[in-house]
C-alpha cells in the first residue's frame, strides 16, 4: 500500500514537473493567472516550482526520507488546493496549470471540481505516506 | 549477582540511548542532504529557465516567401503572402502562447507552402494577452512587416518562443533571420510604435468572437485545430483554393 502510494505520488509529481519545466513561459503565465503573486515572484515560482516537483517526485520514487518528503509534497498540495479554491472563489476563469499549460480559459471551461478532487486525492496519498512511510523497494531503512 | 544484573541493564540502556542518538543524527544528516538536493535542483532549474528566457535568439531557415514592405492599418491584420491569393488563412495567435508554437511547428510548413505557391495568403492577428513579451513581440512583428521581412520574422518569433522578448532580443532576431535591423526598425521596436494597433487587433479579435489562440479560419470558416492533421489542412487549403 505504502509502496504504491509512494510510486503514484512520486510519478505524478515528476510528470507534472517535467510537463511544466518544458514550457517556462506558460508555467509563469499559469502562476500569474492566479493573480496571487506580484509579477517578479510569479516568474521565480513559475520557473522553480516545476523543478521542486521533479526533485520531490524523484525522492519519493527512490524512497529517500519518505516521511519528510511526503510531508513537503502534502504542504505543496495544500497550497495548490488553496490556490484553486481562491481562484474559484474570486470567479477567475483559469486552468489550474497543474500539468503544464494553464492560464486563462473561457468562463465555461474551468474544471475546478475535478482539479480539486484530484489534488485532495493526492493529498490523502501524501498523508498516508506521512503516517506509514515505510514501504518496499525504497532506499529508506526497510521495516523491522 | 543482582549488582552485575544492574550493571548489565545500565550498560544496555546506555547502548540503546547511544544508538537512538546515532539514528537521530543520521536522520538529521539525511534530511539536510535531501533538503540540499531539492534546493540545488530548484536553483539549477531557475538558472536554466533564466538562460532559456534571456539568451540570444537562434537563427531559423530563411523563409522563401518574399515580402515587400506592408503598411500597418488600425484594426486590420498583417497580410503575409500574395494579396490576390484565392484562399485566405486567418490566424489569431499570441507569440507566447505555447499551443501556437506547437501549431506553427506542426502546420507552419504547410501554410508557408500554400503561400509560396500563391494559393493562400495569411491574415495574421498577433494578439498580446499573455504577458509583456507577447506585446513586445507583436509590436516587433508589425515593425518587421513594415520593414519587409515580416514572414521570416514571424517564423523566427515562433521558433524562439521560450524567449522573453526584450528589445535587444527582438532586434537581434531581425539580423538572425536575414532581415536588416535598420535604425527605423530599432526605433519602432524600442518605442513600441504600434501599441495602439495592438489594442485595435485585440479589440478586433474580441469583436470577431475569438476567445482562444491559436484560432484559424480558412476563407472565413473556422477550423477545428484540435482534430486537425497536416494532411487534413493541406486538403482543406486545396479544396478552398479550387472553389
Amino acid at each position: 500500500m505504502s509502496t504504491g502510494a509512494r510510486l503514484v505520488l512520486g510519478g505524478v509529481f515528476v510528470v507534472a514537473g517535467v510537463l511544466k519545466a518544458v514550457d517556462p513561459q506558460s508555467s509563469v503565465a499559469a502562476v500569474g493567472a492566479y493573480q496571487l503573486l506580484p509579477a517578479s515572484l510569479a516568474t521565480i515560482v513559475g520557473w522553480g516550482l516545476p523543478f521542486a516537483e521533479i526533485a520531490l517526485g524523484l525522492l519519493l520514487l527512490a524512497g529517500i526520507a519518505t516521511r519528510a518528503v511526503a510531508a513537503v509534497a502534502g504542504l505543496l498540495l495544500v497550497i495548490f488546493i488553496a490556490g484553486v479554491v481562491s481562484a474559484a472563489a474570486r470567479g477567475l476563469s483559469i486552468d489550474c496549470g497543474c500539468f503544464g499549460g494553464g492560464g486563462q480559459v473561457n468562463p465555461g471551461e474551468t474544471a475546478y471540481g475535478t482539479e480539486l478532487v484530484r489534488d485532495v486525492g493526492l493529498l490523502l496519498v501524501a498523508a498516508w505516506l506521512v503516517w506509514k512511510p515505510q514501504s518496499r523497494f525504497a532506499l529508506d531503512r526497510s521495516p523491522r | 549477582m543482582s549488582n552485575s544484573k544492574n550493571i548489565n541493564a545500565r550498560e544496555r540502556a546506555r547502548l540503546a540511548a547511544e544508538q537512538a542518538a546515532a539514528r537521530k543524527r543520521d536522520r538529521r544528516i539525511l534530511i539536510a542532504v535531501v533538503a540540499g538536493f531539492v534546493l540545488v535542483v530548484v536553483a539549477a532549474g531557475i538558472g536554466f529557465q533564466a538562460w532559456r528566457t534571456y539568451r540570444s535568439p537562434s537563427a531559423v531557415p530563411s523563409s522563401p516567401v518574399s515580402a515587400s514592405p506592408v503598411a500597418i492599418a488600425t484594426g486590420h491584420p498583417i497580410t503575409l503572402g500574395a494579396s490576390q491569393a484565392p484562399t485566405t488563412i486567418t490566424l489569431y495567435e499570441d507569440f507566447h502562447c505555447p499551443h501556437c508554437a506547437d501549431f506553427e511547428e506542426q502546420f507552419g510548413p504547410i501554410i508557408i507552402q500554400a503561400q509560396e505557391s500563391g494559393a493562400a495568403r495569411v491574415e495574421l492577428y498577433p494578439m498580446s494577452f499573455i504577458d509583456e513579451g507577447s506585446a513586445a513581440a507583436a509590436n516587433a512583428m508589425a515593425c518587421a512587416t513594415e520593414a519587409g521581412f515580416g514572414q521570416a520574422y514571424y517564423r523566427g518569433l515562433f521558433a524562439n518562443h521560450t524567449l522573453q522578448w526584450n528589445d535587444p532580443q527582438l532586434i537581434e532576431l531581425a539580423s538572425k533571420i536575414g532581415g536588416s535591423p535598420s535604425e527605423a526598425f530599432q526605433t519602432c521596436v524600442t518605442s513600441k510604435a504600434h501599441a495602439d494597433w495592438l489594442s485595435s487587433i485585440d479589440a478586433a479579435a474580441e469583436k470577431n468572437g475569438v476567445a482562444q489562440t491559436p484560432t484559424m479560419l480558412i476563407n472565413g470558416k473556422s477550423v477545428d485545430i484540435a482534430n486537425l492533421t497536416p494532411d487534413g489542412l493541406e486538403s482543406m487549403i486545396t479544396n478552398a483554393t479550387q472553389r
